[in-house]
């Protein structure tokens, strides 16, 4: 196996290990007692009895060597034990759980929005350059990628909530209150393919075998869609770390925005109430949809692209 | 059009030494609307709204400048060595780089903030943390493209050595390209920052910063839209103007 799942594999352990030791790192790097901090999501006392905090310290292993510490932090958190929350003082794992769930309705959704849009508008455009639909396109995915996602948020409250109240402006759990996120979270995404697909389309549609493929008589839908569209959709897919970058980072925004209970708004929350083992939690759980998304992402990419699997295969 | 749009740009890079009265409040003039006084009416402490925008500039426009700035140096130098260098040093930037471009900035300024005090400071290490990456991604592939042309192949001949190569030979053929990426970053990243100072992790009030200003404009949407709407039409503006400005630029320079 060669190509770049390949490569991937080989230094993923290595990316994993790497994020997993800043992540363990932060509380250090931010200068958090950890003991002090515990005890103060326990009882309510601002200067512990320095008895207790010396049984807490043996407790919690923290008068070990880090290396120590890190490996079983590891694997506490590889088996599910994610810890207690400073700020709700109940356990990590099911908060983190419901949050992804929320998160990942999110996302599928936009994506969703993203390929069923964002893909069909490429195409079109491609299919004459510099011609009306090319232009309209183009402008809209220039709009689509310089208007973020804290612009959008609000503007689409204003015009779908308030002047017109057709959809809720906040909170999560019905259809209807999905549409505003979905959409919001979308627009980036969807820009960024229709550009993307607009621009490799054009590439394979200047590809010999399109040649061959116009002189035995194949034109118009078939030609664009068998044969141009789907090489550029494995460019597309190739690119999926910037898709994932940007629907993450979009996702905080959109669920602060929205009041929407998922991973962005827990991280936020994490954040800005110092709950640190909350955020530890939460970065993990990142950095493991990271891989997974992106191993997802090469795994797509040798399914339609043959090139790219004879390639793997040798 | 492009002198046009080289004008606007100006003009936004001196508002931010215009003398103006951005933090001044007026209980008795809240929301008020446009007047003579203050052009773009007043915010929900009676502050000028107009004078807000561009004190804002300074913010939004020269910080995001200076980041750019510092990610074109540190990328371009770092690409240009990976370049160079070939083989096991470019293939261990290629990684590097295949997991960063995937970390969101948003997340990055969320575990900086929780590691140090929310502020400017703490922005521009976020953004200087993945900022660098599409230049230094740019700078390789056009020293990797550079370095196979007939005058490198010249110059080598006439025994120069690889630091003069890259810097004399290479790097002046590298900067079209990577100037007009870095109006495309531009854009990026001053969204990057708008976007952190919305979520209070960046300017704290009452600094006059455009992503600051849109979250605190949120809670008044119904009543004053414009509080949010002003910023929002800004940020977007001056995203927008910097994109075509460099689309421009590397249409023109890449002679299509």
């Amino acid at each position: 196996m060669s190509g770049l799942l390949a490569r991937r594999l080989v230094a993923l352990p290595f990316v994993l290990l790497g994020a997993a030791l800043l992540i363990f790192l932060l509380p250090r790097m931010a200068g958090v007692d950890t003991v002090r901090s515990v005890l103060r999501s326990r009882v309510a006392e601002a200067e512990p009895d320095p008895e207790v905090a010396a049984r807490v310290t043996a407790e919690l292993g923290l008068d070990r060597s880090w290396l120590e510490q890190f490996l079983r932090w590891l694997g506490h958190a590889l088996t599910g034990d994610l810890g207690i929350s400073f700020a709700t003082r109940t356990p990590i794992a099911p908060q983190l759980g419901a949050a992804l769930e929320v998160s990942a309705v999110l996302a599928a959704g936009a994506l969703l929005v993203a390929g069923l849009v964002g893909i069909p508008l490429g195409v079109w455009a491609a299919r004459r350059p510099g011609g009306l639909a090319d232009r309209a396109v183009t402008g809209f995915s220039v709009l689509g990628v310089a208007v973020p996602e804290f612009v959008l948020a609000p503007v689409l409250v204003l015009l779908l909530a308030i002047a017109v109240p057709l959809l809720p402006a906040t909170g999560w759990g019905t259809p209807a209150q999905a549409v505003l996120p979905v959409l919001t979270l979308a627009a980036f995404p969807t820009a960024l393919a229709a550009q993307l697909t607009r621009a490799e389309t054009l590439d394979a549609l200047g590809r010999p075998h399109v040649a061959v493929a116009l002189a035995k008589g194949i034109g118009g839908a078939q030609l664009i869609w068998r044969h141009g569209a789907r090489l550029a959709l494995t460019g597309v897919t190739a690119l999926s770390g910037m898709f994932f970058a940007g629907l993450l980072g979009g996702a905080v925004v959109v669920e602060v925005a929205f009041g929407i209970p998922g991973l962005g708004r827990l991280l936020y929350d994490a954040v800005v109430g110092q709950d640190l083992p909350m955020l530890q939690s939460g970065l993990l759980a990142v950095v493991a949809v990271a891989v997974l998304a992106g191993v997802a992402a090469e795994l797509l990419q040798l399914a339609l692209d043959p090139v790219a699997r004879s390639e793997a295969e040798t | 059009m492009r002198r046009v749009l080289v004008a606007l740009a100006v003009l936004l890079l001196v508002a931010a030494f215009l003398p103006v009265d951005a933090l001044t409040t007026n209980l008795a003039d809240r929301f008020a609307g446009p007047s003579l006084a203050h052009p773009l009416g007043t915010d929900n402490l009676g502050r000028d709204v107009l004078a807000r925008l561009v004190a804002g500039t300074r913010l939004s426009v020269w910080f995001t400048l200076l980041a750019v700035l510092i990610c074109a140096v540190v990328g371009t130098l770092l690409g240009l060595l990976a370049g160079y260098a070939g083989g096991a040093v470019g293939q261990l930037l290629q990684r590097v780089l295949d997991v960063l471009v995937a970390v969101p900035t948003v997340i990055v300024g969320l575990v900086v903030a929780a590691v140090r005090e929310p502020g400017p400071a703490t922005l521009l290490i976020a953004v200087l943390l993945t900022g660098w990456t599409p230049f230094a991604r740019l700078a390789y592939q056009l020293t990797l493209r550079e370095r196979a042309r007939e005058y490198v192949e010249g110059a080598v001949a006439l025994g120069a050595g690889p630091g003069r190569i890259t810097l004399v030979h290479i790097l002046p053929n590298a900067v079209r390209p990577l100037t007009a990426h870095a109006c495309l970053r531009f854009a990026n990243v001053l969204l990057s920052l708008a976007g952190l100072s919305f979520l209070g992790l960046g300017a704290q009030p009452p600094t006059p910063e455009w992503g600051a200003m849109l979250a605190e404009g949120r809670q008044y949407l119904f009543a004053a839209p414009q509080l949010v709407l002003l910023p929002a039409v800004a940020v977007v503006g001056v995203a927008l103007l910097v994109t075509v400005l460099g689309r421009r630029l590397e249409g023109r320079w890449s002679g299509r």
